[in-house]
């Protein structure tokens, strides 16, 4: 079963390669490199337990394949897989990534499609079919690398953003929707025709119209005198 | 992140992933009260009921509260989800994983759905169309699967912005 949060990291003095290990039932991530000491030399000894350079990194996939690369193909995996993931929580997945990042990902039935291009030259693609909890744990690995405070390198996780109305998928179909509001004016137009064709009351001769003019002339005579 | 209110279909959809946890858990409920502990979370959930009215927010349950749930209140049940998701993580990825016996799976997802069914309506208004929609047996397999897969992919500390991002969706 899922293995949470199996890291290590085999470190040594100063100068020694780290390795750090992220791990889930169908994914490990292993990140290999070398603390960077000259990038706060006023906290040396911290640095040295810090992975600061990464010279590469393996990650295998629900024995299915073992992806190698350098910093810039892991900030490409970082940003396409956590932008996608994070549609797919709004329950609107959709196409990520291309071939600038070398790493794609896309919905498929019964699961996504990850293609990783080769930065080597008349290299295929490769394309891998994960499933939601192959996704998932990758999800995971790379959160808990983001996470780790042993990791001092400059990844940049995507900006986690609300989506647009537009790009959300819509509960029910457009004639229902319009249903109502159709229904509503459809009502309003039909009482509003109603009421015109009820005859307004019309003032009764000698009753009422004829004192409210009578009313100002009488009061004139008054301060006329 | 915002500090408007969640939208009320955020709210709808953070109580539904709390449900979810609920059914996946027997003890779900006191493990909420246990994580609010642990995660420093007493202040805003005290206790059973603070923390009852709070999910309260959401119109489609059967006691709704009126007015918007205030903004670091969600962001604490967003945490709680999160952390409560790790928590049935390995329940959940048994769920979706293509690797598992299919009978299994089709065993595991009944349960499921017969509990987390239930506890929807216990609680909530089955006169909504929403409500109504989550008991129907066809529409409500793919709500439910949604569900189940967002608190997968939420798991963890790093999925808290993730899930607040989701549940504000058209508001930006």
């Amino acid at each position: 079963m899922t293995q949470f949060s199996s890291l290590f990291s085999l470190g040594g003095p100063t100068g020694a390669p780290l390795r750090l290990r992220f791990e889930q039932s169908s994914a490990r991530l292993d990140l290999f490199g070398l603390p960077d000491v000259t990038r706060d030399p006023e906290s040396a000894a911290d640095s040295q337990q810090r992975l600061g350079i990464l010279t590469r990194w393996e990650l295998a996939i629900g024995q299915q394949a073992t992806l190698e690369g350098r910093l810039d193909h892991l900030q490409g995996l970082l940003e396409v897989v956590l932008t996608y993931v994070r549609r797919l929580i709004s329950s609107s997945p959709r196409h990520c990534g291309g071939e600038a990042q070398r790493v794609e990902i896309e919905p498929r039935e019964g699961g996504h499609l990850l293609t990783v291009h080769s930065s080597q030259p008349d290299t295929p693609p490769l394309r891998l079919v994960l499933d939601s909890a192959e996704l998932a744990d990758l999800t995971q690995c790379l959160d808990q690398m983001l996470n780790d405070p042993r990791i001092a390198l400059p990844l940049v996780p995507p900006a986690a953003r609300p989506l647009p109305r537009r790009d959300l998928p819509r509960s029910a179909p457009l004639a229902q929707r319009l249903l109502a509001p159709t229904a509503a004016a459809a009502s309003l137009l039909a009482t509003a025709a109603l009421v015109s064709l009820v005859p307004l009351p019309r003032p009764e001769p000698g009753r009422g119209a004829p004192s409210t003019v009578a009313a100002p002339s009488a009061r004139g005579a008054t301060t006329g005198r | 992140m915002s500090e408007r209110p969640l939208p009320r279909r955020g709210l709808e959809r953070l109580d539904l992933l709390l449900l979810a946890i609920e059914a996946l858990d027997l003890h779900g409920s006191e493990a909420m009260l246990w994580c609010c502990d642990q995660l420093g979370l007493s202040g805003q959930f005290p206790d059973r009921v603070t923390l009852w009215r709070s999910r309260c927010r959401n119109p489609l349950r059967r006691a709704s509260r009126r007015g918007q749930l205030g903004t670091d209140e969600a962001r604490a049940l967003i945490t709680l989800a999160c952390t409560l998701a790790q928590r049935v993580y390995p329940l959940l990825r048994q769920l979706v994983s293509s690797r598992e016996p299919a009978d299994l799976t089709a065993q595991r997802w009944a349960l499921f759905r017969d509990r987390f069914s239930d506890l929807v309506r216990e609680r909530f208004n089955v006169r909504r169309g929403a409500v109504r929609q989550l008991l129907d047996d066809r529409e409500g397999e793919a709500l439910r699967r949604a569900i189940v897969e967002s608190l997968l992919l939420s798991a963890g500390p790093g999925g808290a912005a993730r899930l607040e991002a989701s549940l504000r969706d058209a508001q930006r």
